[in-house]
């Protein structure tokens, strides 16, 4: 992609900015000639490409890390040293295959987790059923154990 | 979103996060993906890293015209004097798998100032910086660092003059970068020790620089967390 020029990136960025589908926009499932070259660019797109988007300021904060998130980030760095992902293969489904609606709205971690979950099943590691049956059994186990 | 529609938060109750991490975990174990030690291993190398070793590298950098040198052509190679070897360090001989092993050392000068992000992701040398913090990751501080940096770094205290240039360094996941921030004036004299004490990790971030007597990064708020990371393993 060339280099735009900032009013060409300006222009880019609004129309990214009015791609999110609602019911009050005309442009579910366009008919083929109704995309123009501005904006079949910017339906391309990924929605982890935030770089220059304009937003306003927010207060910066810490935050303090949840066993969950530590756990998560050891679970994908062992699951790339034994070779299961590698870390391009991690960033893809967690960053650009998620969708914007995930994308920004699951907690940093939370994208890597699903990142996680989904490469078990896609390459066959476990079965959806497994996953589903694991996590109820996790579920049942916690009931349990907070009930005593 | 304002905040009275956010959820309360969960105290009791195990979160929907909790238990599929829980399940991911178990099922790699129980298949052989990866071993229970394998995980216990990483985790603690996660504890071992933070800022301080890159600290001490700017301190040495400052110190030692040739090792500035080193740091600013091969940052892999200058970490080693600190500690950091990005092959070696991680348990699994080869790095880790998401920093890959390349560091650029970005030298300021007095009429320039460098500051790192990653738009694309949340890309940080974690081997020689620890963990990144939460604002880095951000889409905000990612949308904005690299069309407003004056403002943003203004905003974390940070008032550049209108004639320092500033060089926004966007990561990937191929190079990593830490700020060699310039040596401030009142440290004539200074033991290494007493320098590395003010390179804070915003500091190596790029944004805020070293002062005397700044020994800890601004007071900022703190999500806190609902079950916190225990470094009792």
């Amino acid at each position: 992609m060339s280099s735009p020029d900032r009013q060409a990136l300006k222009r880019h960025l609004d129309l990214v900015g009015q791609l999110q589908p609602a019911y009050h926009q005309p442009n579910h499932a366009p008919f083929p000639d109704e995309i123009d070259h501005a904006r079949y660019r910017a339906l391309l797109r990924s929605p982890h490409d935030v770089g220059g988007e304009p937003d306003v300021p927010i207060p910066w904060e810490e935050k303090e890390e949840e066993q969950w998130e530590l756990n998560t980030f050891a679970t994908c760095e062992c699951l790339a040293w034994r070779g299961v992902w590698t870390a391009e293969e991690r960033r893809r489904r967690h960053n650009v295959d998620l969708g914007q609606t995930q994308y920004l709205s699951l907690p940093y971690y939370g994208r890597w987790l699903l990142g996680a979950a989904r490469i078990l099943v896609d390459k066959q590691c476990v079965t959806l059923t497994e996953l589903v049956n694991k996590i109820d059994e996790v579920k049942k186990r916690y009931e349990q154990s907070s009930t005593r | 979103m304002s905040d009275n529609h956010k959820p309360a938060p969960m105290v009791d109750e195990i979160s929907d996060f909790e238990v599929l991490e829980i399940a991911v975990r178990e099922l790699a174990i129980e298949k052989g993906l990866f071993s229970a030690d394998d995980h216990r291993r990483w985790t603690e190398y996660v504890h071992s890293v933070g800022p301080l070793p890159a600290g001490r590298l700017v301190a040495k950098a400052w110190l030692d015209p040739e090792f500035k040198k080193l740091a600013v052509t091969d940052g892999v190679k200058a970490s080693l004097e600190v500690g950091v070897d990005w092959i070696n360090s991680p348990p699994t001989k080869f790095g880790t798998p998401s920093d890959y092993c390349n560091l650029r050392v970005l030298e300021d000068t007095p009429r320039l100032k460098h500051v790192v992000v990653c738009t694309l992701c949340s890309c940080y040398p974690r081997p020689i910086l620890g963990q990144s913090p939460e604002w880095y990751r951000t889409p905000n501080y990612r949308r904005r660092l690299v069309r407003w940096p004056r403002q943003v770094l203004s905003e974390f205290g940070l008032q550049l003059p209108e004639d320092m240039e500033i060089r926004v360094a966007d990561s990937n996941q191929k190079t990593r970068y830490i700020v060699l921030p310039v040596r401030p004036a009142g440290t004539e004299g200074w033991s290494e020790d007493q320098l590395a004490e003010i390179v804070t990790r915003d500091c190596l971030i790029g944004v805020a620089v070293p002062k005397p007597g700044r020994k800890a990064d601004d007071k900022r708020h703190v999500h806190p967390a609902v079950h916190p990371v225990h470094h009792d393993h």
